[in-house]
């Protein structure tokens, strides 16, 4: 282990960092040494490659500035290494520090620091580097800092400290994907920066560790994966946290590093790196002599798998063969395109196991519920209270104030804060979330509120008496069952009446012509009968009612319900219509006011059938009535003429006769 | 936990033998942990989820299963396939044909109550689909020795070198499962005519089917009945297993022999597995369509995901339609499904909410019904 890296010297200035340095290049150099000295307490890396180790960083106490954030936010101290005016050579640390949480905070810098805009955006955008993990960068910003402690004056200064909320702990290859667990990396150079130091060219470190900065949440995620036992080295995580030096200690001794152009670091082994190792998934072999088959995923970047579930299935010669996920985890990368060949070994997915947390929370679920952890926290520096005796006695009771209780001015009473209700699905949970209004919705939202503006609607009730109908029906309908081979229902009823009504008054059966200002007066009446299906509500017509019987009605209506259930409805059998007839019955309905469907001038609401005492004769009787409504345009139809069709209406289910006699 | 799952379903199992027709003594006899169930269900949903089920919730290590059952007239497609490209679906629409989807892959068939089928759940190391094959071959040859059938390689069986009579596809998950089909006297017109797709231009990676000349076994020997093939099929393979020659009737409709049955033929009848597992696909078309002695071409462009239109470009004569109203319609099908139902809904609640012309009403009728028919 060679001597850490003496000597941080203040920069002497941004834009000067050389024309070497990648970030230099483009302008930014500042950023080089801000963000991407994001270094570790433990590791610091030399200019010439050399991976050294130092005693950790201890931890920083909380920014007084902020609000107290034990337990949540912990700060890092963080320093750059190349702070003594030698180019910064290392596009990985941009690479780590580099995240969507961070922009916020880069850009407040740049604030500070009187910045241009555009000095930010040019390190944000270093993809000349970064491509092969721009898969990864859209699904997990490596790191969110939530704060950091800067101030203008100390901008140069190259100790800085940074909180953090949540740092993963990845071990980046800066060239290439994060590594998996004890694999070797081995860093290429970068062309664009030649070494300044004595022929020994400078290298991105070859990883960059992060460690445990941030306490509860990747605490309580390390337990979950200690819990999924995946994990030998999360014990030893748990345990450095507190003092932030044991995990330190552990590590640096992993390092191999040498002074050589091209060094080597082997065994990465963290808790981290266990948790967030990325497997490849390679196609299993296939039975029966089967070579070949296609992929067909199931699950695409970015979806969170757990143990076992099905990432993919492949179809080889009439089998499809499932490939579980190996681990809970995210996938990374899928390798292959959808109905693409693969042979029994090919490379098919990259997961990130993540144990039991799902890395890429969606913003309607709750997050995890610290309280799920069944450890206590043992990181919190607050030791558990031991545990006291079970009291024998009862507590003493507080003497009840012999005063009457004063009353106190509104003024003088203070609000509380309502307790933090507890994340996670709980019984009252406060939650709403929001679905897209699909555009049928859209449609008909749109369409009623035309029809409100459009029509002066108004509505009248009566109601009809149902014993007589109800008689009817009961005397005739096993006969008419055996004559026309279906049931005969009400809705004829109020189809024909209707239909003879419409006759009777036929500006019911009008609608107006907004744009020649002309009142179109049909000859024919096609009746609408709303009709709600499992898909929604459907609107078939039927047409030329006042030719028809009963027996027609119920047929018509009986063929058009069969349309529908097959899906065969055509739009024709739904277009057009005079007159809509609704019946809020079947739901129950005791009593409302349709609203109009353009082009039509009235609507007949329908209601249920409810046993109700009414004058009869002088007398009570209980009978089965329905309210009925009429909705109608008052531009058009005079309350005359509407009442007048709904008595008729009324008069024509309660005494069918009146059909007959044309009364 | 996992084995305690396990093992909480197999005393299920086991309670399926003592409840129904074996005797205790029966099922001891067993070593090989072979036993034959037929299906009192002709529902094709409930069929497949019994398979499912099985296929979930059944330790097969030391046990296999024969599954029989028989569907109503029904197309089943395979797991990754595209219904549009297998299948006449507007006459199946009117036949009152169902459409499944099955969760193993190859081609789609054609079942009705003349057709057999036959499923052998079995380890994954035990998954031997040629075995299975010869099995029946064997009891066909058993019960009329005259019979030339004989499997191919791709798992077919053939009648006289020609025709075929079965069909397999199959599933590797946790266990596994083999099935195929067996063409007793089904329906072959309909059969032929149902597996012929009406819908042109659609391109996918969807697997295709390959279509085969068929034959009903009762051709070949009037005599032969779905019943008696399928005894002769439970007794080769009881014989093959060393088990008594009982048949397990199963009801899968009941929850307490396959608790959380009925969801998965719930799910299994949902639009989202049968249309909306189809691979993506675009359909690029055009119709023609008189009107009043006139003659117009209409060119549709659409491309389908998860069974939802995610692109749709109509190209039609400007001065038929106003513009307006079939850029409304391209932008309200996107994200609707691909189904005839939805479309002329929102077609007619178009219709609705747009200014009242009859000519245009009744050119607007006319394009969309033409689409539907044509597209879906």
């Amino acid at each position: 282990m060679g001597p850490p890296v003496s000597g941080y010297s203040p920069r002497s200035g941004s834009q000067d960092s050389g024309a070497s340095c990648p970030l230099g290049r483009q302008g930014t150099a500042w950023l080089g040494s801000a963000a991407s000295c994001l270094v570790l307490p433990d590791l610091h890396i030399t200019s010439a490659g050399v991976c050294t180790a130092t005693t950790a960083a201890k931890p920083i106490p909380a920014h007084p500035g902020l609000p107290s954030s034990r337990g949540r936010h912990q700060a890092a101290q963080v320093r750059c290494p190349w702070a003594n005016s030698q180019p910064c050579p290392c596009p990985a640390w941009l690479e780590i520090a580099w995240g969507r949480d961070l922009q916020p905070v880069l850009k407040r810098l740049a604030g500070e620091r009187e910045c241009k805009p555009d000095n930010i955006k040019a390190p944000l955008s270093c993809s000349e580097w970064s491509s092969p993990r721009q898969a990864h960068r859209g699904s997990q910003p490596p790191l969110k800092v939530v704060e950091s402690s800067f101030s203008p004056s100390r901008w140069f200064c190259p100790v800085r400290t940074f909180r953090f909320l949540t740092v993963p702990h990845v071990w980046y290859d800066p060239r290439g994907s994060p590594c998996a667990e004890g694999c070797l990396v081995r860093s290429a150079p970068f062309p664009a920066c030649p070494g300044p130091v004595s022929g020994v060219r400078p290298h991105a470190a070859a990883a960059v560790m992060l460690p445990l900065l941030s306490r509860s949440r990747c605490l309580s995620r390390a337990l979950n994966a200690l819990r999924q036992g995946n994990c030998t080295l999360a014990r030893c995580s748990v345990s450095g946290v507190p003092g932030g030096q044991g995990l330190a200690c552990a590590n640096s001794r992993k390092f191999v590093a040498n002074n050589s152009s091209i060094f080597a670091v082997r065994y990465f082994r963290t808790t981290a790196a266990c948790r967030n190792d990325v497997v490849t998934v390679n196609t299993p072999a296939f039975a029966e002599s089967v070579t070949e088959g296609d992929v067909r995923w199931e699950k695409a970047v970015g979806d969170t798998v757990t143990e076992d579930e099905v990432v993919c299935e492949i179809e080889t010669d009439k089998t499809s063969v499932q490939v579980p996920a190996p681990a809970a985890g995210v996938i990374e990368a899928l390798l292959v395109p959808d109905g693409g060949k693969v042979e029994g070994g090919t490379p098919l997915f990259k997961l990130r196991k993540t144990g039991a947390a799902p890395a890429k929370a969606t913003p309607a679920a709750a997050p995890p519920p610290a309280a799920a952890a069944p450890a206590p926290e043992p990181v919190s520096a607050a030791v558990a209270p031991p545990a006291a005796p079970i009291p024998t006695a009862m507590p003493p009771v507080p003497p009840v104030s012999t005063q009457p209780i004063e009353s106190k001015p509104v003024s003088a009473v203070k609000p509380t804060a309502a307790r933090a209700v507890e994340p996670g699905p709980s019984k009252g949970a406060r939650s709403e979330h929001r679905v897209k209004m699909n555009r049928m919705r859209q449609r008909i939202a749109q369409r009623l509120k035309e029809a409100q503006n459009t029509c002066a609607m108004l509505t009248t009730f009566n109601e009809i008496d149902m014993s007589n109908i109800q008689e009817m029906r009961a005397r005739h309908k096993d006969s008419f069952l055996k004559k026309h081979n279906m049931k005969l229902g009400f809705m004829s009823a109020f189809v024909k009446a209707t239909a003879f009504a419409l006759q009777d008054q036929p500006v019911v059966n009008a609608v107006i012509d907004d744009t020649t200002k002309e009142i179109v007066y049909r000859d024919y009446v096609d009746i609408s009968v709303a009709v709600a299906t499992p898909r929604g509500l459907v609107v078939p017509v039927i047409r030329n009612v006042e030719t028809m019987n009963f027996a027609d009605i119920e047929r018509t209506i009986n063929e058009l319900g069969e349309k529908a259930r097959k899906n065969e409805l055509a739009i024709e059998d739904m277009d057009g219509g005079t007159f809509t007839i609704s019946n809020g019955g079947v739901f129950g309905s005791l009593f409302g006011t349709p609203i109009i469907n353009p082009p039509q001038s009235a609507i007949l609401g329908m209601h249920a059938i409810v046993d109700r005492p009414v004058a009869v004769g002088g007398k009570v009787e209980v009978r089965p009535m329905m309210f009925v409504a009429l909705t109608y345009d008052h531009r058009l139809i005079d309350g005359r003429e509407a009442v007048t069709f709904l008595r008729k209406i009324k008069a024509a289910v309660e005494d069918p006769r009146v059909l007959l006699l044309d009364l | 936990m996992k084995n305690m799952v396990i093992r909480a379903s197999l005393k299920n199992w086991f309670q399926l033998f003592y409840v129904h027709k074996f005797p205790a003594a029966g099922f001891k006899t067993t070593a090989d942990g072979a036993i034959i169930l037929q299906s009192v269900s002709n529902d094709i949903y409930q069929n497949l989820a019994v398979e499912d089920w099985i296929h979930d919730n059944i330790n097969l290590e030391n046990m296999q299963v024969l599954f029989l059952w028989r569907n109503l007239s029904t197309v089943v497609i395979g797991r990754h396939q595209n219904p549009w490209q297998e299948c006449n679906l507007k006459m199946m629409r009117q036949k009152n044909i169902k459409l499944a989807r099955r969760r193993s892959g190859g081609g789609t068939v054609y079942h009705d109550l003349g057709n057999i089928n036959l499923t052998f759940f079995t380890s994954k190391k035990k998954y031997e689909r040629m075995e299975n094959l010869k099995l029946v071959v064997k009891a066909l040859k058993c019960l009329r020795p005259q019979l030339d059938v004989h499997a191919t390689d791709r798992c077919d069986l053939l009648l006289n070198r020609n025709f075929k009579i079965s069909g397999s596809a199959a599933k590797l998950g946790r266990t596994a499962y083999h099935h195929c089909t067996l063409l007793c006297s089904a329906d072959r017109f309909l059969l032929s005519s149902v597996l012929k797709s009406p819908y042109k231009g659609i391109k996918s990676n969807a697997t295709p089917s390959v279509p085969a000349s068929v034959k009903n076994l009762f051709e070949e020997d009037p005599t032969l009945t779905c019943q008696i093939v399928m005894d002769a099929i439970a007794a080769e393979y009881a014989i093959y297993h060393q088990i008594d020659h009982h048949v397990t009737l199963i009801n899968p409709a009941d929850e307490t022999v396959f608790p959380g049955i009925n969801n998965k033929t719930k799910e299994l009848q949902t639009w989202e597995w049968i249309y909306g597992k189809t691979p993506k696909f675009s359909i690029s078309t055009c119709f023609n369509m008189v009107y009043k002695h006139s003659f117009l071409e209409v060119k549709v462009d659409m491309d389908v995901k998860h069974g939802r239109i995610e692109v749709c470009n109509i190209n039609l004569p400007e001065e038929w339609l106003p513009p307006a109203l079939c850029g409304e319609l391209e932008k309200n099908l996107i994200g609707s499904k691909f189904c005839p139902s939805e479309t002329t809904a929102l077609a007619s609640a178009l219709l609705r909410s747009c200014p009242q012309d009859y000519e245009v009403h009744r050119r607007w009728n006319l394009f969309c019904e033409n689409m539907t028919t044509t597209l879906m």
